[in-house]
């Protein structure tokens, strides 16, 4: 119990911490730290496959991803929003209303719990093979459509952030470019390789 | 010892409200972004409790929860790869990604 009420104080400043930092890369690095002791939690619940995942793929790759964005783009300094005061206000009721319900729920439901040794015994610790077994057998159809998804994905990241061929060959020479695209011209190819992450 | 699925499922109900709020109050697109990984992570932290709790039941069940949030985790690379890169073209034209002057992203 011990180590859980620790990770959900991580879990929860880190969380805070995405929502009330005003600089984007110091929010960002607030979410890795969520994401890594959620990783941890996994491990509590018996899924040691899906807590090397959460750390490779999210804490790993996603979070650079979005650290890469948020350095190469500068984004600028906004904190919560100003313009209308009561919408924020407003919003932080309803976390508030919306956290209450749902952990009074969960607490609510008196149906009996399982024996935790059947389930310890059942998840096989969250292995990869056991994850890999469901993963090709009952859910192989996801897997494949996941593939697709991917797929669209990539392609997607690609052709956004790609420029025109056309503009960029049919430009003319004398009239030069606007200030603003000679600016931009180095994200291209940065970008598509990241976004085929 | 053992912790009741209920803290899990409560912690993560606490952290998709925390997500949701940040939703709505963030300014700039990429944190509001960012906000949505959270909601989506305080989702697969409840499919993982409800994983081991079905698991006391039935033998299948836990490990198929399990891999559903594999899959989920494979979705949210996606999304993120082409929400990134939304974001990027849209820094292009505007130099601003404030989610208050995004009204010509509207079909």
């Amino acid at each position: 119990m011990a180590t859980f009420v620790v990770l959900a104080v991580v879990m929860i400043a880190g969380a805070l911490g995405v929502v009330l930092l005003r600089q984007p890369v110091h929010a960002a690095l607030s979410l890795v730290g969520t994401l890594l002791a959620l990783a941890v939690t996994y491990v509590t619940l018996e899924a040691h496959f899906l807590a090397a995942v959460q750390v490779i793929v999210y804490a790993g790759a996603i979070m650079v991803l979005f650290l890469f964005v948020l350095m190469l783009l500068n984004v600028q300094d906004t904190g919560p929003r100003r313009s209308l005061p009561g919408v924020r206000w407003a919003a932080y009721a309803t976390a508030v209303v919306t956290a209450a319900a749902v952990a009074a729920v969960a607490f609510w439901d008196g149906r009996p719990a399982p024996d935790p040794a059947v389930a310890s015994l059942n998840l096989q610790g969250g292995s990869a093979g056991g994850i890999g077994d469901a993963l090709f057998g009952e859910l192989l159809l996801a897997f494949h459509l996941v593939g697709v998804l991917l797929l669209t994905g990539v392609v997607g990241a690609v052709a956004l952030v790609q420029r025109r061929a056309e503009s960029a060959h049919g430009a003319p020479k004398g009239s030069g470019l606007p200030a603003g695209r000679d600016a931009t011209d180095p994200k291209a190819p940065a970008l598509g390789s990241g976004g085929s992450r | 010892m053992n912790v009741p699925t209920e803290a899990y499922v409560a912690l993560s109900g606490v952290l998709f409200a925390i997500g949701a709020a940040g939703v709505l109050v963030r300014r700039s697109a990429i944190m509001v972004f960012l906000n949505v990984e959270l909601m989506l992570n305080a989702a697969n932290l409840a499919i993982v409790a409800y994983a081991r709790h079905w698991a006391g039941f039935d033998a299948l069940a836990g490990l198929s929860g399990q891999t559903v949030v594999f899959i989920v985790l494979a979705v949210a690379a996606a999304e993120v790869a082409v929400g990134l890169a939304i974001l990027v073209a849209i820094f292009r034209d505007r130099a601003s990604s404030d989610v208050d002057g995004l009204a010509e992203v509207r079909l």
